[in-house]
């Protein structure tokens, strides 16, 4: 609000000589600033404290307060508040001392309107660089604070569901009501906290790629080993789930300068993914291509598909699309984030395109290894 | 044996709505849910309830406050607005504490009973049982 540029600036000048004031006055009142004079230290700091002005000038040599004593006080009130000292015995000395008590620059008598107007200028950029960084500040602090309260939620919810079950099942009476809710809950519980480790595990991933532990380059991983690693591990829950799951590598695939365990927590995501939101009956399509600078993968599956206006979202840390379809499958919301920030970390490239009820197709493409020359 | 008033329970986490909705039937209450704030604010004209317990993080981080507040201020809840409203959280707080930001600049308003998740369950009955006599008398 103050800071609002429609703001005028306001801005005080202190000085005991009638003359000086009503010049500055006028100068500055002409550059469209508020501007109020004050004839000693003692009445301008009173004004300072009440208004909080954008920038002082003050006369180094008064009755009553000294230029030097408002200097240090006026920090006291609002560090950010600019001072520019004026006066008639200009000497270094005087001019370092100003400074060094905070002053922002110096004017020596006599001076013309186009320095007045120089100084006070810059002055006032200053001010509002220095505020606007003050603001950057809190907002970020305030980013900070609620992301830290939004994470404990995350943790802390689980914990207190199982929690709860606990303690309602200490306090029911021994009935056969009470058998019967026992086991249900008992599975519940654990489904609540297989989704803690999980959240917990996906938090230390993104903060191994965000300390560069899990996106090193210690040498070239090879797509085939993995994905056909991969093809064993979700094999079975596809045939559970009547999925078809279709992995065709090309055997020459040239291999990816990256960490094999990175590579594996990528795709392992995509495809737990495409598995996760898919169909009974659906198909998961995984397809690698050599491509002239890069690797592309392509992860596309028959699922229930993101809606439009949901898809900038997805890769935002904790996002899930809240919908029928959604709501029974447990996730974290943290892992499309990770495979964004492995990918960029890689110095590839995630897009994604889906469509409602229809499915979800990653288009992925990784840096080639190997003496190739990257783009 | 306690009355059959009615307790609304407004929360996203269905595992809390199913313990505390068996805790609540198990003294003999009558029990409604809703999993957001927008089916919250359906139910309470359809199911008319005695007391609320009202989640503060659902979709949004303030979803529950703002929820509060829609009661106790809007005119199209006016016949509501004397429902006692129970806020829970699983975020260990002062409540009072984040009222008066919470979100952006709107002044926030004490909700009447603030419990922390999981909710203390002999304090948590004995002051349902309390509000629910003042609220007779």
């Amino acid at each position: 609000m103050i800071t609002n540029q429609t703001v005028r600036p306001y801005i005080i000048v202190i000085d005991d000589d009638q003359v000086m004031r009503l010049s500055c006055l006028k100068i500055l009142k002409k550059e469209g600033y508020e501007v109020a004079t004050f004839v000693d230290g003692v009445e301008g700091l009173e004004n300072i404290y009440q208004r909080k002005p954008d920038l002082v000038v003050v006369d180094l040599k008064m009755p009553r307060l000294s230029g030097m004593e408002v200097i240090s006080r006026v920090h006291a009130i609002d560090p950010d508040i600019c001072i520019v000292v004026i006066t008639g015995y200009a000497t270094i000395g005087t001019a370092v001392d100003a400074m060094k008590n905070g002053a922002y620059d110096f004017l020596p008598k006599p001076f013309t309107p186009d320095e007045l107007r120089l100084i006070v200028r810059r002055g006032l950029e200053r001010r509002m660089f220095a505020k606007k960084t003050a603001e950057l500040k809190k907002e970020k602090q305030q980013m900070q604070r609620r992301f830290v309260t939004f994470v404990s939620h995350q943790l802390q919810s689980p914990l207190a569901a199982v929690k709860q079950y606990l303690e309602v099942l200490n306090f029911l009476p021994d009935t056969p009501d009470k058998q019967a809710v026992q086991k249900e809950w008992i599975d519940r519980s654990l489904a609540r906290i297989s989704e803690l480790l999980e959240l917990i595990s996906d938090w230390l991933t993104i903060s191994k790629i965000e300390s560069g532990q899990l996106t090193e380059c210690t040498g070239d991983a090879n797509l085939v080993k993995i994905f056909n690693d991969l093809k064993t591990t979700f094999q079975p829950e596809c045939d559970k789930k009547n999925i078809f799951l279709n992995i065709s590598i090309p055997e020459h695939l040239p291999p990816v300068p990256a960490r094999e365990d990175c590579l594996r927590v990528l795709f392992n995501n995509l495809i737990h993914n495409s598995i996760k939101y898919n169909k009974t009956g659906g198909s998961v399509q995984v397809q690698a291509e050599e491509k002239e600078n890069s690797i592309e993968v392509l992860v596309k599956d028959s699922g229930i598909g993101i809606p439009d206006d949901k898809i900038d979202l997805i890769f935002e840390d904790f996002y899930r699309v809240k919908s029928e379809n959604t709501k029974k499958i447990p996730g974290t919301g943290l892992g499309l984030p990770i495979c964004k920030k492995i990918v960029e970390e890689l110095g590839g490239a995630i897009e994604v395109d889906s469509k409602l009820n229809v499915g979800t197709a990653f288009r992925i493409n990784l840096p080639k290894g190997r003496g190739e020359k990257g783009a | 044996m306690s009355q059959d008033a009615k307790v609304l329970i407004i929360d996203d986490d269905e595992d809390f709505r199913i313990s505390m909705r068996t805790l609540l039937e198990s003294k003999n209450y009558q029990v409604a849910e809703a999993d957001s704030g927008k089916q919250g604010l359906e139910k309470i004209k359809t199911e008319k309830p005695d007391v609320i317990l009202l989640d503060i993080m659902m979709e949004t981080m303030d979803e529950g406050y703002l929820l509060n507040q829609l009661i106790k201020f809007q005119k199209q809840y006016e016949d509501f607005r004397d429902i006692p409203v129970f806020m829970v959280s699983s975020i260990q707080e002062d409540p009072l504490s984040r009222f008066p930001k919470a979100a952006g600049n709107v002044d926030m308003i004490t909700p009447d009973h603030y419990f922390s998740k999981p909710v203390d369950i002999p304090k948590f009955l004995e002051t349902l049982e309390k509000v629910l006599q003042d609220k007779k008398s």
